[in-house]
């Protein structure tokens, strides 16, 4: 079954994701999965669902970071307020791996301090 | 943004698409880029786990292929559950889109025409073709041979003068 959304600027979805349609290059999502150890064989339409169900987390991803930024006061979303929602939210916690929080470099220090004097207690 | 090196690991979804899904669900909200630029691989690292979770459903049932039941029960399990109701309604939407698209290109190469009348034009088409390419035949034929017999009047004509007796066989030739 042939797809038009193989490509990124052929898609057919010209307006919103939240239509019936899929804007995410399909091909790319494809090689994607099975660059994943030991996945071999994907049905079209599992790539679809799969496509689709991306599509679905980087806007819960970005709605639940905003909702839960830092600044409320202003409209924006910052790196460190995606890492808090990854961090507090069960179903982002995956993502901890590659969000490390930004820290920093004070308070880094002073929890190195911290520790040296936990240490020191011994 | 593929890299060149052909690493595997390096695949991402292009930040143009990224880009534009973030500015619908949050128009006229300011991004920084080192955000945009973690987004885009949290979508691989969505992609690897939802992948990885369906291969080992997959690989549980009998099946060798991940098919869509698979990946659904990957959603499921994983806390995104919320997606499966929209994921499918897609599912449903691109086959019907593929279907149609399918359908309209078979009637535009037949233009609603049923195929003995598609064959009875071509036929009459033929036959118009054959009768012009006669015509022209004969045309062409007439010309030469006018062509041919001034050219032999001319000849004539200007050996008269030196032969008398051949005017009885141009008369023939004429005859023709």
């Amino acid at each position: 079954m042939k797809m038009s959304q193989n490509t990124p600027d052929k898609d057919e979805d010209q307006t919103s994701t939240s239509q019936k349609t899929i804007s995410l290059p399909i091909s790319r999502v494809r090689l994607i999965m099975k660059s994943s150890p030991d996945v071999n064989c994907i049905n079209q339409d599992a790539l679809f669902l799969t496509t689709k169900a991306t599509e679905l987390f980087v806007q819960h991803l970005a709605v639940s970071s905003y909702n839960n930024r830092a600044k409320q006061e202003t409209k924006s979303l910052s790196y460190s307020d995606l890492a808090n929602t990854a961090e507090e939210n069960d179903t982002f916690q995956f993502l901890t791996d590659i969000l490390p929080k930004k820290i920093l470099a004070g308070d880094y220090l002073k929890s190195l301090e911290q520790l040296q004097e936990d240490d020191a207690d011994f | 943004m593929a890299s060149s090196s052909g690493n595997d690991d390096d695949l991402t979804i292009p930040r143009a698409a990224i880009n534009k899904m973030i500015k619908e669900v949050l128009p006229n909200v300011r991004v920084a880029n080192d955000a945009r630029e973690l987004v885009v691989n949290c979508c691989t690292e969505f992609i690897h786990l939802i992948s990885s979770e369906a291969n080992e459903i997959c690989n549980k049932s009998d099946k060798k292929t991940i098919s869509p039941e698979h990946v659904i029960n990957a959603l499921e399990s994983l806390g995104f559950a919320s997606y499966i109701t929209e994921v499918k309604d897609v599912l449903q939407e691109c086959k019907t889109v593929a279907l149609k698209r399918r359908k309209a290109s078979s009637r535009l190469e037949n233009l609603g025409i049923p195929e003995e009348e598609l064959l009875r034009q071509q036929q009459e088409l033929f036959a118009k073709a054959r009768q012009q390419q006669a015509e022209l035949a004969q045309q062409e034929w007439l010309q030469m041979q006018q062509a041919a017999q001034q050219a032999q009047m001319a000849a004539a004509s200007a050996s008269a003068s030196q032969q008398a007796g051949s005017s009885q066989d141009e008369d023939d030739e004429e005859d023709m």
